[in-house]
């Protein structure tokens, strides 16, 4: 399938590991799978005659979680606990509002609309793609609320409950508000245009007075519509504005349309004089329609949802009596005792009362190293536990753990952001007082001169140099360039992304699942039989989740290997052909083979491994680089950027790897705070920064940072505070980020130059009454028009 | 051309009717998500086409 010698998974586009051999028949060719969580899904997406999705879907899946063994999602079966997603309908249905992760594109919804309308007892599945939510009806006495969930994360899509948010819902009224604007306003374009060239028409050929007159009545019955609806924003905002003493596009916009609504009505109940409804339709309907558009880039990210509920799991284990009840994580209370088991995201802050494990605290600390806890010891909300089974003791509910202490960060965060006003509203407010300025001195002028004319000329004044070119003059560019870059693999969510990039002078790189691909892989192994060694070590790690044992699926488990127990936070033990066997810490394999000598060196992780009589062999373990992560560098570098490496983890790699990329300025051990700090510090110098970064401890990092770009695997709370997301598993995009800035920020300038140019030719003839209000509106017109051509030219 | 008294009222309780009709549609949340909308016409076409290969 792939062209490099690679093969990548069908299913998510990850490269398959060595060693796997899993494929799929999709449309008659057998495609490799990467793990059997995208094969399960493959399988089922396919048995379930949808393999279209395969051929309709543009961005690879998103790789589904491991099959878990039970239904996770019994809780909801509880009708007080599912009451503030689920609904009851008049015939007895119930409709479950959900928000579902790992939606890449519309393909997907295709694929759950279909897959669900198949299922027994469910109706009307909606997958609303903007807002990565899915409402669906279903019959309480055929199926569950549990499993819809299951079905769906069958499918490989993670569900949870959806809970409105008083932002996002002001935010779809508005979209809703503007969109009922736009058509109003578009509709009685056309009306008014019909009665506008009949008028034309009969202003040329002759006209009955009578028929003249209805036809102005009717226009100006329609206008009144879009003027007092459509056009109210308009009004509205310049009136805000202006008691504010600023001075904002929608001045002269509200000032045009208004006076031009006002003269032409006057003209209309006196019978005299020109009236141009048309122009005001249609001037309205293209100023609503570009903003619409405008709006709508801004709208896809920012609806995403995230809040702690998106990085906790949905339900947990609580001991009642004695038993393990499954509730729903949001009824946890102080003091409540609960089972986590390997695998499983530690839904509150707690203390270990019984057993122990390893906890995974990179999302936190960036460190990749599982720490090891034991009873008495703390675990943090939103870590996951990598091996062991622990029963802990609540101490905070989910509200008042360390994990919205982060969010509290984060939040701070974003609202410090430095902003950079958009170089048009810069231009608009001088724009827009000259303007204003020139209006009233031809007023004074003609009134002096012609009193009947001035009015109309200065109409004229105000249409032909009504800032639409201006207004559009940046967002078209924008759209043009974000549309370019989403093509090639970043999605920007910022509104001045692409603005704010030309500032920027130092690139600050995380090191974790950043720059590195975040997983243990084997770099160097020391074994007399290295194949042997490789595949008992295989044998034992498959019985762990640690990320130790990530660096060993690649490799064919010897069969034979029993007895297998799972030491957490030391290694794992078994027997193999009548021997104990052990591999891991070397404390933990000398409980096997005492004279184990000490790790070849320093420099990496070394793993041991031997049995009863001797060693068998050590691993190095590493987390590999990114393999376009040096490139990325050095075009960044070239580009006369200062490139950092800001990490979390405190071993020497981060040394290591800023001398293999070439970078001077390295922190390590930070912690989110000390990052934060670093990062102001920067600012206070006078640098912009980009962050990229991945995550929960980037997070509020990349809101403090003046562009932020998450990768593609960072955790959903790095991506809402980013700026731009990567699409694909590559870096290579920050490149070309840089590059269309700097292209857009050309073709922006270009735009506003034209616009003023224009203006400047344009406003001397009509000030001079050269230009009746008619064509004023078509110059208006063509000028917006080849600023719009111009933006095109980005792609 | 006397018709014209009659035909543009009628007319225009046409347009009043589909701006009605637009409202409501949008009020429905039929235009809430303009994204998928915009591919469900070729994902439909597929979907028949499923349909007759199975049948």
């Amino acid at each position: 399938m792939s062209s490099d010698s690679q093969q990548h998974c069908f299913h998510c586009g990850e490269p398959v590991p060595e060693g796997i051999h899993l494929s799929v028949e999709i449309d008659d060719v057998e495609q490799p799978m990467c793990c059997p969580g995208c094969q399960a899904v493959a399988s089922l997406i396919t048995g379930s005659g949808l393999e279209a999705f395969y051929r309709l879907r543009t961005i690879p899946n998103v790789t589904p979680a491991p099959p878990t063994p039970g239904n996770v999602y019994l809780a909801f079966d509880d009708p007080d606990t599912s009451a503030s997603f689920v609904t009851s309908l008049p015939d007895g249905w119930q409709q479950a509002q959900l928000l579902l992760g790992g939606i890449s594109c519309a393909a997907c919804t295709w694929l759950i609309e279909q897959d669900l309308a198949r299922q027994p007892g469910l109706r009307q599945p909606n997958v609303n793609l903007a807002r990565q939510t899915l409402s669906v009806e279903f019959d309480p006495a055929v199926t569950k609320t549990s499993a819809v969930f299951q079905r769906l994360l069958t499918l490989g899509y993670d569900p949870h409950p959806w809970q409105s948010q008083k932002a996002v819902e002001l935010l779809e009224a508005e979209q809703r508000g503007a969109l009922r604007q736009l058509a109003v306003a578009g509709l009685a374009m056309m009306q008014v245009g019909m009665f506008g060239i009949a008028l034309h028409a009969g202003d040329i050929q002759g006209i009955a007075p009578e028929y003249r007159s209805l036809m102005r009545w009717v226009s100006l019955a329609i206008a009144t519509i879009v003027v007092l609806y459509s056009a109210r924003s308009f009004f509205r905002n310049a009136w805000i504005n202006l008691r504010h003493g600023r001075l904002v596009m929608d001045l002269p916009v509200a000032l045009a349309i208004g006076l031009a609504y006002l003269a032409s009505g006057w003209a209309t109940w006196n019978n005299t004089g020109e009236v141009y409804f048309d122009s005001i339709a249609m001037f309205t309907f293209f100023l609503l329609l570009g903003r619409f558009l405008e709006r709508q880039v801004r709208r896809r990210e920012y609806l995403r949802q995230t809040d702690l509920q998106s990085l906790l799991p949905v339900s947990c284990l609580k001991r009642v009596q004695h038993r393990w009840e499954s509730i729903a994580t949001r009824q946890i209370q102080n003091g409540d005792i609960l089972l986590v088991r390997a695998g499983e995201v530690i839904p509150a802050d707690a203390t270990v009362n019984e057993g122990t494990g390893a906890v995974d605290e990179a999302a936190f600390t960036g460190e990749q190293m599982p720490r090891r806890v034991h009873v008495n010891d703390t675990v943090s909300a939103g870590t996951v536990l990598s091996e062991g089974r622990l029963e802990v003791h609540v101490q905070a509910g989910p509200d008042n753990s360390r994990l919205s202490v982060m969010l509290d960060l984060l939040s701070r965060a974003s609202e410090q952001k430095p902003g950079l006003a958009r170089l048009a509203d810069r231009v608009a407010a001088w724009f827009v007082g000259i303007l204003l300025c020139v209006a009233a001195l031809v007023a004074a002028f003609w009134s002096q001169l012609d009193a009947e004319r001035a009015f109309w000329i200065t109409l004229s004044v105000l249409v032909v140099s009504c800032p639409c070119a201006l207004a559009l003059a940046t967002p078209t560019a924008l759209t043009a360039a974000s549309g370019w870059l989403r093509r090639r693999g970043l999605l920007l969510t910022g509104e001045n992304t692409l603005e704010n990039l030309n500032s920027i002078s130092h690139v600050v790189f995380d090191k974790t699942g950043t720059l590195t691909q975040g997983q243990f892989r084997i770099r160097a192994t020391r074994a007399d039989d290295e194949v042997g060694a490789l595949g008992l070590a295989a044998a034992l790690e498959q019985n762990s989740q640690h990320p130790i044992a990530q660096a060993f699926t690649g490799v064919a488990p010897t069969p034979g290997v029993t007895g297998a127990e799972v030491i957490p936070g030391a290694g794992i033990r078994g027997l193999y052909a009548g021997k104990q066997l052990a591999i891991g810490t070397p404390t933990l394999v000398r409980e096997i083979y005492s004279e184990l000598g000490d790790a070849p060196d320093q420099d990496a992780h070394w793993v041991a491994l031997a049995d009863e009589d001797k060693p068998l062999a050590w691993f190095a373990l590493e987390d590999s680089l990114r393999s376009d992560a040096a490139a990325v560098v050095q075009s960044l570098q070239a580009r006369g950027l200062q490139v950092e490496l800001l990490t979390g983890d405190r071993s020497s790699a981060g040394l290591t790897l800023a001398t293999e990329l070439g970078l001077n300025d390295v922190t390590t051990g930070a912690s989110p705070e000390q990052k934060l700090a670093h990062i102001a510090d920067l600012q206070r110098r006078g640098a912009r920064v980009t962050m990229v970064g991945d995550g929960l401890n980037d997070a509020p990092v990349l809101a403090a940072a003046d562009c932020a770009i998450a990768v593609n695997q960072a955790t959903d709370l790095a991506k809402s505070s980013a700026d731009g997301i990567l699409l694909a598993n590559s870096l290579r995009p920050i490149t070309s980020a840089f590059i269309v800035a700097q292209r857009c920020r050309q073709i922006i300038w270009q735009n506003i130059a034209w616009a003023l140019a224009y203006n400047s030719c344009a406003v001397p003839m009509a000030a001079a009454g050269w230009v009746p209000p008619w064509a004023a509106a078509i110059g208006m017109s063509a000028s917006s028009l080849l600023v719009v051509v111009n933006s095109l030219r980005l792609k | 051309m006397d018709s014209l008294f009659i035909l543009i009222p009628i007319a225009l309780v046409f347009s009043v009717g589909a701006i009605k009709l637009l409202l409501w549609a949008i009020d429905n949340g039929q235009y809430d998500d303009l994204e998928k909308e915009a591919w469900r016409i070729l994902m439909d076409d597929q979907d028949t086409s499923e349909g007759r290969d199975t049948d």
